[in-house]
This record gives structure tokens, C-alpha cells and sequence, in this order.
């Protein structure tokens, strides 16, 4: 969960929650059934959306590996699925505290960044086109921070090439 | 044309395996802390590893590096075999399947969420038959008793035994730079033991990283 929603939990024996932080909270009680509405229908029509992702992408990049690809499209549904749970949890550094030591690294380690940057594009052209202004709104943190470890300075360390062969 | 749904996974998309929130877990009410698998994981005071290095130099002295060496070289061979099993059984693939880079991520990030410290691997002079593994806040070292020497024996013996089980061939590991005398990082050198017979005595004249790594590659 969000991190200062979280914190408000912490300390019962110290005091009672004042009204500003209870208001914070009637706040997100408040978003949950929009947020739910959404994440029940990017649950639903993730395979539409992905596939639709998947055929423009494939358009796009008609020389590059299919392996390549799928890698691209794997770590676009990864994406949209850490960004629909940080949806629910009003948290996108949720995405960012899961993925960023692993998923940098891979696009670097098999160079995909620019399809899997057009792979971004393509997604929010496919979410904006059927989220509402105001759900889209709620949604976009959470890709905008997976979107953010595609860059090269988002990486933590360095996996070199595959070192196949090594020694 | 790619479809999509095949490239779900038993419905799930392998990604961060080892990553701490989800990975350590357990049940605390009963003393338990255990891995996402259920295997039990421990916390080791720092004080309990600075008895059990004093310990060790009280009773057995110059041999002290030596034990510690064959301990990491115990540990490691495990850890490689119950590593590479938990991906398998996490990934669905055997661990042949595996692209070196995410065998290596995985291992890094293993490394990390256990509080080992952070784990780097150099490739550089792979070509010349050497790997480099430089480790940063390593808690072993840090609860070493002050020396002149490198204080990694325990890792250096991870490390190759972790190595050559990889690679499938004998290696030998030695370090070249330590936490505990100042280095900025800890630096180990793995290859064949042939190559590095003459770096031990090398890290003894006090000859750095760089130099040692220069006459290995020249």
C-alpha cells in the first residue's frame, strides 16, 4: 500500500489518527471502487490488449528475433501487471521497488530497450483508448515508473553479456 | 504472428524471483523466518560471527584461512545445487535453459536479498580466462579479526566452488582486495589454478588489483 497510508497503521499506542490523515484515508477508501473497476478490466482484457500490442509491435519490428519480441512483450505484460496492482494499492514505487534490480538489467543484457520503449507507446495508445480520462489517470503512475527502468541510468549494476563459453 | 497467451507461464510471467519483499517470509509466530519456499532462513547476529572467527583463530591459528576456505567451499557447492533448484522450480525450465545474464541477475540478486552484500561479476578478461567478482558490504568480512591479509576466505571458497560448478571446469579463487584493509570493495579473481599460482604471493607483497590483473593478462 501507498507508503504514508501504510505509516498511519504504525503507532496505535502512541496517539489517534487526527482529520487530516483520517481524510487521507476516506481519500483512497474513496478511489477503491474505481480502482477496482479498472483492474477488473485490464484483468479481463489483458490478452486483447497485449495481443493487439503484440501485432503493431510485430509490425513495427518485422526484422528484429521473434525471441526478442516475446522477451519485449513479456516485459510489457510484466509491466501492466505490477502497474495494475500498484493501481490497487495506490503505490507506484511498488513497481519500481520490485523491478528495478532485475528488469534494466535484462533489457540491457539483451538489448531490447528500443522495443521495449515502442512496446510502451503502443500500451498506453491501447489503454488511453479504452480507460476514461480520470481511470487512465489513476493507472498511468505505475506504468510511468516501469516505463522509467528502461532507462540506461535506471540500472543498479551490471550483468555483462552472456558470458556463455566463459573460462 | 507471436500469441500472447503463450507466452504466459502456468498463467504467471517469471521475473524477480529473489526480490526481498516476496522472498523472505515466515512464520514468525513459531520462530520460523523461511524463504518463499519454506526453506528456513536464519539471522546471524554480526557478534556470533566475530565469535566464531575468534574462536577459530584461538584454537587453530595460521590454519584459520584454511577452514574458513573449506567451509566456503562446502557452502557453496550446496548453495549452487538448492540456487539452481529453486529457479528451476520457480522458471519451469532447467537451468541449461537459462540465458547466462539472467542465471547471473538471479545470483546477484540472491546474494543481495540474503544480506551477503552486493555481488558483481567483471567479464572483461573473460576472453583471457579470468572472471572477476567484486563484492560490496560483505558481513563475513566485516566481522573478520583485523590481519594484513585479505580476510575473504570464506567467500573466496563460495565463490569457486559456486564457479566451477558453473562453468564445469576446476577453478581456483583468490583475492586480491579487501573491505578490511581499506579497499573500496572486496576483489576476487577466479580461473584456472595453474594461471593464478603466482597471485598469492603477489597479494603478500602488497601488489594491487590492477597490477596483478595487468601481469595475469599480459
Amino acid at each position: 500500500m501507498n507508503p504514508t497510508l501504510n505509516a498511519l497503521f504504525d503507532e496505535p499506542e502512541k496517539r489517534y489518527l487526527d482529520t487530516d490523515e483520517l481524510n487521507l484515508l476516506s481519500h483512497y477508501v474513496g478511489s477503491l471502487p474505481e480502482r477496482i473497476t479498472v483492474y477488473r478490466q485490464l484483468r479481463n482484457d489483458e490478452l486483447t490488449i497485449m495481443q493487439a500490442v503484440a501485432d503493431a509491435l510485430q509490425m513495427q519490428f518485422a526484422q528484429a528475433s521473434e525471441d526478442l519480441l516475446k522477451r519485449t512483450l513479456q516485459n510489457g505484460m510484466l509491466a501492466l501487471r505490477y502497474a495494475a496492482m500498484a493501481l490497487l494499492m495506490d503505490d507506484p514505487a511498488f513497481v519500481t521497488k520490485r523491478l528495478q534490480t532485475w528488469l534494466p538489467e535484462m533489457v540491457a543484457a539483451y538489448g531490447t530497450r528500443p522495443m521495449d520503449e515502442a512496446l510502451h507507446q503502443l500500451l498506453e495508445q491501447q489503454l488511453t483508448r479504452r480507460l476514461t480520462g480520470e481511470q487512465w489517470a489513476l493507472l498511468s503512475p505505475g506504468i510511468a515508473a516501469a516505463k522509467a527502468l528502461l532507462d540506461p541510468a535506471a540500472q543498479t549494476d551490471t550483468v555483462e553479456a552472456p558470458l556463455a563459453g566463459v573460462l | 504472428m507471436i500469441s500472447v497467451a503463450d507466452l504466459l507461464v502456468d498463467d504467471r510471467l517469471p521475473s524477480n524471483y529473489f526480490a526481498s519483499d516476496v522472498y523472505v517470509r515466515g512464520t514468525l509466530e513459531l520462530g520460523l523466518l523461511e524463504n518463499r519456499r519454506g526453506d528456513r532462513l536464519l539471522a546471524l547476529p554480526h557478534v556470533f560471527l566475530k565469535a566464531i572467527y575468534q574462536g577459530l583463530d584461538h584454537e587453530t591459528g595460521q590454519a584459520t584461512r584454511l577452514v574458513l576456505r573449506n567451509c566456503g567451499l562446502w557452502w557453496g557447492k550446496n548453495f549452487y545445487a538448492r540456487f539452481c533448484e529453486e529457479l528451476s522450480d520457480y522458471y519451469k525450465k532447467p537451468v541449461a535453459d537459462f540465458a547466462m545474464a539472467e542465471f547471473l541477475q538471479a545470483m546477484q540478486e540472491c546474494w543481495r536479498t540474503h544480506g551477503w552484500g552486493a555481488i558483481q561479476l567483471e567479464t572483461d578478461h573473460h576472453a583471457q580466462g579470468f572472471l572477476v567478482v567484486t563484492i560490496q558490504n560483505s558481513p563475513f568480512i566485516a566481522a573478520a579479526e583485523a590481519s594484513t591479509e585479505p580476510a575473504g576466505a570464506l567467500e573466496a571458497g563460495i565463490l569457486q566452488a559456486f564457479f566451477s560448478q558453473l562453468t564445469g571446469r576446476e577453478l581456483t579463487c583468490v583475492q586480491t582486495d579487501c573491505e578490511s584493509l581499506g579497499a573500496d570493495r572486496n576483489r576476487f579473481i577466479l580461473g584456472l589454478e595453474s594461471r593464478l599460482k603466482s597471485v598469492p604471493s603477489l597479494v603478500q607483497e602488497g601488489q594491487s588489483h590492477d597490477t596483478i590483473l595487468q601481469m595475469l593478462t599480459r
